[in-house]
């Protein structure tokens, strides 16, 4: 009996295994999407919009499958490197692109995708000319400040005395407080000096500044448009590696010099994005440069009591070279193995329609979108205005940033550049090894 | 036998001969099923990689130091929390707690624990003195971890020493006293020999733990500042999915594996020869 009991059981996951994951790749477009928070949300959404379209045939309906945010991309990673079908579609990033590209194909968004989105936001997903995917969400960075703090200091006169002693002493030039409208990085590195406690000790909150140093190659990605504003990029158009250059010293220099007089916290060296939204919230902070994603929650009132009425956000301040802000895009595309391109494909070109951003945005997705289109979901998504607006007017992508190393050459400005800011390695020596590894790695 | 031949051969042979094939190739995620061979290659690259050699002696101090205080407060605790834990079996889960926490739920855990503004051991210490020091800055970061590697798994050494403690029979305690040993001498002269495979087996066990420490590392400070943190799991772990290099990743595995065999080699000799001593003398 209990013989007959082992095979039944033994059976039975046998016909499982060999129905129902083959199952989830054939009968409908299956799509693998970022798991949690508001993506998931969307994407949900999107889909229920899709599905219930009349013309979409039963074979064509989209079924999503999730699994952990953590270590997401090696999943992925490693999944798409087995030749895996149990998806069509899946999730790509800008910075992955390149390196995913091998195990996906290429799709024809059509003309009008240019019109949604507009040509920078559909960069970020495309590698060596070709269109990878649909930008559906899109990250870059605001520049976080308390109103109500640089309120006082533009109205008081006595602190324009104070303010240039600070900034004589750590710059060597005597500049004014200025609107964080009208900030350059110098600027704004004086502001964060002013209200640093350690510096100027009637400063009303401990740190002018959170930078996020941690060896994180996201941090890398918050920390690039500082020397972008100076004119750095990855590589040159001959293909030769620039890190090593003005530009790169001028950004690297300025968080070693704001970090070791105390502007930011101790332990910055150990921060990212959560530790970052902590410090803000603690209301010890008076600028942040931070992801535009954390400001549902630093601008909200139940998440962030303490500072949500005087929160406010401009693009990160200017450089010789203006003002730049890092763009990157999370979006869907087609896995080379799938089992049903064509119903993929359709489900993709009508992700990048009109109907379909717009359906997405209001369930709480944050796509870039061209203005003609963004001005139809303003009212009840104000900051995807602003979104749009900093990614048209500022959004940059490095030279290589979709390469198929693209992550690891993140991986290895963190490590030399956190190797600087913590004392380990001068300048020279990181930049130099930067170099070496960058070259390697964009061969 | 054949299932056992079949499981074998399945769960073990196949990956080893993969293993052994992609760390004598030049192999990246696009060219898994297409790896070039290059001979050993891959292993002279880590073996003059600055940051190999920097990754295992994080990992062999780590190992060591964390092996050797869980062991010395587990020793301290099981004989002096004996009479307790003894009388009150209750004692004994409060004290394993901290080992029922995953590593990486307990490298999360310390990061809100340490942060300076949400974490209540900065507040008090700002509070109290003023200041408090950055205990994940790339000077501190190391003592920090291992200061949290030994909170969470000091409480396995204490288990298997008091277990080892109170299977020492009471006659032998009480003839020593008998014969008027102090109690510093019972514990030196009777009990600590008594201990000594015990000892031996927790030290080898956390070690092997610390030496391969991934989990709360990587949660609490990644790599670190300038890779300061960086252990040998996490340095492996980075160069497969992070760097892509997935020969390089493998052929690292493979000299850690054969540095254990020859460290338990050299063990299991060391100790075979000292048995041969002890038993001609």
């Amino acid at each position: 009996m209990t013989k007959m009991r082992s095979l039944m059981a033994a059976g039975l996951a046998a016909f499982l295994s060999a129905t129902a994951i083959p199952g989830i790749a054939s009968a409908e477009v299956t799509v693998l999407g970022w798991p949690g928070g508001s993506e998931e949300t969307a994407l949900r959404a999107a889909v229920e919009a899709y599905n219930a379209l009349p013309d979409v045939a039963d074979d064509d309906k989209v079924e999503l499958l999730f699994f952990n945010r953590d270590g997401f991309y090696d999943k992925l990673q490693a999944d798409l490197a087995a030749g895996s079908d149990a998806f069509d579609i899946n999730l790509i990033a800008t910075y992955s692109v390149g390196r995913y590209a091998p195990f996906m194909e290429p799709v024809d968004l059509g003309a009008d995708a240019e019109k949604v989105f507009g040509k920078p936001i559909l960069e970020t997903m495309q590698f060596e000319g070709k269109q990878y995917g649909v930008p559906t969400d899109l990250s870059l960075h605001f520049m976080y400040y308390r109103k109500d703090l640089i309120d006082a200091l533009m109205s008081d006169e006595g602190a324009k005395t104070k303010f240039a002693e600070i900034s004589q002493k750590y710059l060597g030039e005597a500049l004014e407080p200025k609107a964080p409208d009208e900030w350059t990085w110098n600027d704004w590195a004086v502001t964060a000096l002013y209200f640093t406690k350690s510096v100027n000790p009637d400063s009303p909150v401990r740190y002018g500044t959170v930078l996020q140093m941690k060896n994180l190659l996201f941090n890398m990605m918050v920390f690039q448009s500082l020397p972008r504003a100076y004119g750095a990029d990855w590589m040159d158009a001959s293909g030769k590696v620039t890190v090593d250059s003005p530009a790169y010293r001028a950004g690297l220099e300025l968080y070693k010099k704001l970090y070791d007089a105390g502007a930011t916290p101790k332990d910055s060296l150990s921060y990212e994005y959560p530790e970052t939204n902590a410090a803000w919230t603690s209301g010890q902070v008076a600028t942040a440069l931070q992801w535009n994603a954390a400001a549902g929650e630093l601008m909200n009132p139940d998440t962030a009591p303490g500072v949500a009425e005087n929160t406010a956000v401009v693009a990160p301040p200017a450089g010789p070279e203006g003002r730049k802000d890092h763009i990157h895009g999370l979006g869907l595309g087609l896995n080379k193995n799938s089992k049903h391109k064509e119903g993929a494909v359709r489900f993709l070109k009508w992700l990048a329609s009109e109907d379909a951003v717009l359906a997405y945005a209001k369930a709480g997705g944050s796509p870039a979108l061209s203005p003609s289109v963004v001005e139809k979901i303003a009212a009840e998504r104000p900051d995807l205005v602003k979104l749009g607006e900093f990614a048209g007017s500022y959004g940059y992508v490095m030279n290589g940033a979709t390469s198929a190393n693209a992550l690891s050459i993140y991986e290895v400005q963190a490590k030399e550049f956190t190797a600087y800011w913590a004392g380990q390695k001068s300048l020279d020596e990181a930049l130099s090894a930067a170099t070496t590894s960058m070259t390697d790695l964009l061969k | 036998m054949t299932p056992l031949v079949v499981f074998l051969l399945v769960f073990l042979s196949f990956p080893a001969l993969v293993n052994i094939v992609y760390s004598l190739s030049d192999v990246t995620f696009q060219t898994m099923r297409a790896p070039e061979i290059v001979g050993l290659r891959n292993f002279g690259e880590v073996l003059i990689d600055p940051e190999f050699w920097a990754a295992s002696w994080f990992s062999l101090r780590f190992g060591v130091l964390t092996a050797v205080i869980e062991c010395s407060l587990g020793l301290a605790l099981a004989i002096f929390l004996s009479p307790i834990v003894s009388r009150h079996g209750w004692t004994m889960a409060i004290l394993m707690l901290p080992m029922m926490v995953a590593a990486s739920m307990v490298g999360l855990m310390y990061r809100l624990v340490l942060h300076e503004f949400a974490g209540p051991l900065p507040h008090y210490l700002t509070l109290w003195f003023g200041t408090s020091p950055a205990f994940l800055d790339a000077n501190n970061a190391f003592w920090t971890l291992v200061v949290v590697e030994v909170l969470q798994w000091t409480p396995f050494a204490f288990l298997l020493f008091h277990v080892a403690y109170i299977s020492i029979p009471s006659e032998i305690r009480e003839a020593a006293a008998m014969d008027r040993a102090s109690a510093w001498k019972i514990f030196w002269r009777i009990e600590l020999p008594m201990m000594k495979a015990t000892i031996a087996i927790a030290l080898g066990i956390r070690f092997i733990d610390g030496f391969r420490v991934f989990d709360n590392v990587f949660a609490l400070t990644g790599a670190g500042a300038g890779g300061s943190t960086m252990s040998l799991s996490i340095y492996i772990y980075q160069s497969f999915f992070k760097g892509g290099q997935i020969g390089q990743a493998v052929a690292a595995s493979a000299l850690l594996f054969l540095a254990s065999l020859v460290l338990l080699y050299g063990g299991a000799l060391l100790h075979s020869r000292l048995g041969q001593r002890r038993a001609a003398a």
